[in-house]
């Protein structure tokens, strides 16, 4: 009667645990580096095109730039601002750690490193360090699977992510990620103390040559009161072939 | 006897040589007390300068610019023995870092800097800050000056984020408490300045035995991985400044010393004019023209003498009360110069005796210059009273 028993229990939490969804991707989450290396994959290509919005509200005004980037890897990158007119010309060359800036009122191209990367881009709620965050996570930071949680009715998967090099800008993050088409919709940036400072949220994913793709980012700066930056991507291509002259400091005039 | 006939000749002039003496008397006044004020307030703004900042000179790492904030986190360097052996009242360590301020949640960008709090050299209101350990728990505890506090309307309790870079380049914030809003009498170390404790921000941006700087009170020779920056450098935009002020104020004292001349000049000029006959008279009973000169000079000297005489008996008890109460400059708060407090001047003795100098001398030129054509004057033209038209 005992072996029977202990034979029904078994098959019972055996059926229980096989067929609760949650526990499965539990058990299939476990490698949380893995997670992240598949988001990584979804979101990086080696060329990618895009042309879209940073929308800046600092509580006050909102302001809308329009730029076109073109990126390749993870090191060079090219940006170019069409408008407000203000801000028309405006170009952005990133090589390397380097990010040179070009403004036609001056005519003159400027170099932006070491600490000036760490002030704001333009007003907005992102430093030029944000901009051109070159690393995959998979790359710069160990996952931890912390818990599942519920973020607009789909089931993420929660990650701390700690940093494998004591100069990374952010030593902690987390990360919420979709485990089943392995996409990143939030994402909380923390101080070396622990005191969260920004937070990421990515919106409106959709299919773009096979790849998951989110057509917005929103940007919070979690220290500053009612502001956000908005980073709206119209139209965006990948694998493009990209000329040589668009990573050259040449391309950096009028 | 070329004295007594100009001591008569002036006594007789009256009103007009009064008014003269007067002008010129106010005139040394106003020039001495100008020198004076100018001297308190260059005094007291240098001394305010190196009481809270500057002390002896700094020891700093080299290629450090305080006007580079961009680069402050790359020149620190650890404390040499030789600076380290000095007397807690010969030095102050400082550590400078930029940080971000986020008083309402908002932005605010400051310079954090880190002070020892053993040092005595530096008269800063930092005394509250000697009261917490040298480690920190939830709240760091900071100290900024009355300027920075209005600016930033931030007052003695209030608590908000403070975010820095650590030593290596990661970004790390904490919420400070605000202990205390001192008086900083240099707005240098006051607006946008946040201060704490050096072990405190060591802490922060894992910079053990670093500073920016060594605040000296005296030079004490080349060390090596340190260059040494002395006041007259670290001062040298204030310096050129009082260098533009003493310019102004030679301007000044240039308008003056003209008026006074023109009015010695213009008295002069009348005396002649009207002393024509009198001229002539002398002229013809034998005197040589040089002496009337002399003796006209003599008038002219005479005024000079009896404005610095005025000049003593009204100017002294005036000095002596405002050297009591002082000049309020509290209005220069909202400027950048190191100065708030009522402002006292600085009597220079040698100044004061050269400036008299050249008072007397100008004086002395202004009486001779007008009444050096009576040499060429024609007595029987004088006697008639149309020598001078």
């Amino acid at each position: 009667m005992g072996i029977i028993y202990k034979i029904v229990i078994f098959i019972f939490l055996f059926f229980c645990l096989t067929s609760n969804p949650a526990l499965i991707l539990a058990a299939e989450i476990i490698d949380a580096q893995k997670l992240l290396k598949q988001v990584d994959d979804n979101l990086w290509s080696n060329t990618k095109f895009i042309s879209g919005r940073l929308i800046i509200d600092n509580g006050r005004k909102e302001r809308t730039l329009t730029q076109d980037s073109w990126m390749e890897g993870i090191e060079r990158s090219y940006t170019e601002y069409k408008s407000p007119a203000r801000e028309k010309g405006t170009k952005m060359l990133k090589t390397r750690k380097k990010l040179w800036m070009y403004t036609p009122r001056t005519d003159r191209k400027i170099l932006i490193a070491g600490h000036l990367l760490r002030q704001s881009l333009m007003g907005s709620d992102l430093s030029y360090e944000d901009m051109m965050e070159d690393h995959k996570l998979s790359k710069s930071y160990t996952a931890t699977f912390e818990n599942f949680t519920n973020i607009e009715d789909i089931k993420c998967a929660v990650l701390n992510l700690t940093a494998l090099d004591k100069k990374t800008t952010y030593q902690t993050r987390k990360a919420w990620i979709n485990p089943e088409n392995k996409t990143i919709l939030k994402e909380e940036r923390f101080a070396k103390s622990g005191k969260l400072l920004k937070r990421v949220l990515f919106k409106d994913y959709e299919i773009i040559s096979g790849r998951n793709f989110p057509r917005t980012m929103i940007f919070k700066d979690l220290l500053k009161e009612n502001t956000k930056t908005t980073y709206k991507f119209d139209e965006i291509k990948f694998d493009i072939e990209i000329p040589n002259r668009y990573f050259s400091l040449s391309i950096l005039k009028k | 006897m070329n004295w007594s006939i100009a001591k008569k000749n002036f006594s007789r002039q009256g009103l007009r040589a009064s008014l003269n003496v007067l002008v010129t008397a106010l005139s040394i006044i106003a020039l001495i007390f100008m020198l004076s004020l100018l001297n308190g307030f260059q005094a007291q703004a240098t001394r305010n300068v190196i009481n809270t900042d500057i002390g002896g000179g700094h020891y700093r790492a080299p290629g450090f610019d305080i006007l580079s904030p961009s680069k402050w986190e790359d020149y620190t360097v650890k404390v040499p023995d030789t600076l380290l052996r000095l007397h807690n009242k010969d030095k102050a360590e400082v550590l400078v870092v930029q940080g971000q301020l986020y008083p309402n949640r908002r932005l605010y960008p400051v310079q954090i800097r880190g002070i020892s709090m053993e040092q005595s050299l530096l008269q800063l209101p930092l005394d509250n800050l000697k009261t917490f350990s040298a480690n920190f728990d939830d709240l760091i505890p900071v100290v900024v000056g009355a300027k920075m506090a209005k600016k930033a309307h931030l007052h003695k309790g209030d608590t908000l984020t403070l975010k820095w870079r650590d030593r290596s380049g990661a970004v790390d914030a904490k919420d400070i408490i605000i202990i205390d809003v001192g008086d900083i009498l240099n707005p240098r170390v006051d607006e946008g300045v946040v201060w704490l404790r050096l072990d405190h921000l060591r802490l922060m941006t894992d910079r053990k035995n670093e500073v920016s700087w060594v605040a000296v009170k005296h030079y004490i020779g080349l060390i090596s991985e340190f260059e040494f920056q002395p006041v007259e450098f670290l001062m040298s935009d204030l310096l050129a400044l009082w260098r533009q002020d003493r310019m102004n104020s030679k301007i000044l004292w240039a308008i003056l010393m003209t008026l006074v001349c023109i009015s010695v000049f213009n008295t002069q000029m009348l005396n002649i004019f009207k002393r024509q006959k009198e001229i002539g008279t002398l002229m013809a009973l034998g005197m040589d023209s040089q002496r009337i000169v002399r003796i006209f000079t003599l008038e002219g000297c005479l005024a000079a003498i009896w404005a610095l005489v005025v000049a003593l008996l009204l100017g002294l008890p005036f000095f002596i009360w405002f050297q009591g109460v002082g000049f309020d400059v509290s209005h220069l708060s909202e400027s950048t110069l190191p100065i708030r407090e009522t402002i006292y001047p600085d009597y220079q003795p040698m100044e004061i005796i050269y400036s008299l100098i050249i008072v007397f001398i100008l004086i002395v030129a202004s009486s001779w210059f007008p009444v050096k054509k009576i040499t060429r004057l024609d007595p029987t033209m004088a006697l008639r009273g149309r020598a001078i038209k």
